[in-house]
């Protein structure tokens, strides 16, 4: 069969795309790649469509034989990557031979590596998602040695690479931010001054439903609410003060008060943070917002 | 009816501030006439027991622009009585001691028999008011005031798939194992998450629910696992 075979399955390495969209009155989580933006430029430099799957590479350690001819590329976190034990860069496009090996080590900053090939992997959708969704068993499961993932060949493809610039560095450090919405009007304006003005820590009870932090308690007027949507970087203030920013495998519903929603494109950049990196939020209007995100998706438009 | 920013693309919409029948017959008639309509630029619909949650494509709307668009048409087309979903599901339940592990506990706590406990479960037609927590989980209500019990102080780290459980006046079945805070009072052989489903999902939200008592004959020839 046409494909990679998986030498080495690494300790949690998946099947996303952008996600399942439309199920979410019936409970289904969205799912789908955390970080967007290593994604659509992994489909950009690849020319394949958009929504095009590939594998997410979390904690590295993996290892593949090629089983075709095709182009792959390697974007996300920075790791050691080599075709043939020959050191080579992500962010570009390399051609794969049959009986190649690649091998993903360790990461050297980030913690998300997305692994694409052109005209991506053959693999059962579920409910128009590829995305594997491991706690509710929908899409299939993680990777395991001896897996085949199938794929065409291709003979043909330019050997793009990214420019530097929009090579994103993955920093210990970073600011999100907010657009105040939701149960805004329950924090008062100190609480407020207190959540913007003071620095968080990621802990280590963050994945791909949410990411907890810790510092500095807010205290919302509210104890609880009547159960709502969830909408992607949600900030819930629970009981104990300490946020939680809700990703893509977040509930539908839930019952904590919510401050605001970080950017998604700021979310993107959360999903690299490892535990105990610092976070600082920043609030921003929703006009300037729309206009962030809408220059965002018009330059992978095409 | 006003609405909240609830994200760059997404406004939720709230319908009242107490869970009541008006104020869900008002959040399922929006929800039901926007998902047949499919309108374009409409990616998310998530209706709750106050509030329809709307996610949006920003190249076609903004905020405003959506909510009073939303606002005209359900007046224009003054949402019809019969948009409630007329459906009517049995769930069928083995109430024995060995599955419904909190009977004792509920039963204590209210100061009733466990056979009244199940007589009062038994007694009202429930409305599923949400979907959510997890694939498939409808949020029932609400349950007679008698037998509302509020939640374990320390959830249970696995709840068996399928089991009937009870929180505070709502009720609820398990669609698969997860960790769970809710008093487990019985247990059904029927799927609620089945990717045979469509959508995946027995309950559709506004379906009303009857539960059926059944004996551990019927619930074993049936499926169902103690």
């Amino acid at each position: 069969m046409s494909g990679l075979e998986v030498v080495k399955a690494g300790i949690l390495t998946t099947i996303q795309d952008s996600g399942r969209s439309g199920f979410m009155d019936y409970g289904i989580t969205k799912s789908g790649v955390m970080d967007l933006y290593a994604y659509e430029w992994l489909n950009k430099l690849l020319e394949n469509k958009p929504n095009t799957n590939c594998l997410e590479v979390v904690f590295g350690d993996v290892e593949f034989k090629v089983k075709c001819e095709t182009y792959i590329a390697i974007t996300g976190a920075e790791c050691e990557f080599s075709i043939n034990e020959k050191s080579t860069q992500n962010w570009q496009v390399c051609k794969l031979c049959y009986g190649d090996s690649i091998k993903i080590g360790k990461l050297l900053s980030g913690t998300r590596v997305y692994i694409g090939v052109k005209g991506g992997f053959n693999v059962l959708k579920e409910l128009g998602s590829s995305s594997s969704t491991l706690k509710e068993k929908i899409g299939g499961d993680k990777l395991k040695n001896k897996d085949i993932l199938e794929c065409k060949s291709f003979l043909d493809l330019p050997l793009k690479k990214l420019q530097k610039k929009f090579i994103p560095e993955y920093k210990k450090e970073l600011t999100l931010r907010v657009v105040l919405g939701y149960q805004e009007d329950s924090f008062s304006k100190e609480e407020k001054e207190k959540f913007f003005n003071s620095s968080y820590i990621i802990t280590t009870q963050n994945n791909k439903m949410g990411y907890k932090l810790s510092g500095e308690k807010i205290k919302s007027k509210l104890d609880g609410i009547i159960s709502e949507a969830i909408s992607l970087g949600s900030i819930q203030i629970p009981k104990d003060g300490q946020p939680i920013i809700l990703l893509n495998e977040r509930q539908t519903i839930g019952g904590y008060p919510k401050i605001g929603t970080v950017l998604p494109i700021d979310c993107y950049r959360l999903a690299q943070m490892e535990a105990g990196s610092t976070i600082q939020f920043k609030q921003i209007s929703l006009q300037d917002a729309i206009k962030k995100e809408k220059l965002f998706k018009k330059s992978f438009l095409n | 009816m006003y609405y909240k920013v609830s994200g760059l693309d997404s406004l939720i919409i709230y319908f009242g501030d107490t869970i009541c029948d008006d104020t869900f017959y008002k959040v399922n008639s929006h929800y039901s006439f926007l998902k047949k309509e499919n309108m374009d630029g409409i990616i998310e619909l998530i209706p709750s027991y106050t509030t329809l949650f709307i996610e949006f494509d920003i190249f076609k709307f903004n905020h405003e622009e959506l909510f009073l668009k939303i606002k005209q048409i359900t007046q224009n087309n003054e949402l019809k009585k019969n948009s409630e979903s007329l459906r009517i599901i049995e769930i069928p339940v083995y109430y024995g001691s060995e599955v419904g592990v909190d009977l004792q506990r509920v039963a204590k706590l209210n100061n009733l028999l466990i056979s009244e406990v199940i007589q009062l479960h038994l007694s009202k037609v429930y409305r599923v008011y949400t979907i959510g927590f997890a694939p498939a989980f409808g949020y029932m209500g609400t349950v007679d005031e008698k037998i509302a019990t509020p939640r374990l102080a320390t959830p249970r780290k696995k709840i068996p798939k399928n089991s009937v459980a009870l929180a505070d006046n709502q009720t609820a079945v398990y669609p698969l194992e997860t960790p769970g805070g809710w008093n487990i009072i019985g247990k059904t052989y029927l799927n609620m998450f089945d990717k045979s489903y469509d959508n995946f999902s027995y309950l559709r939200v506004g379906d009303k629910v009857q539960f059926k008592a059944i004996d551990k004959k019927e619930f074993l020839a049936n499926g169902g696992e103690l």
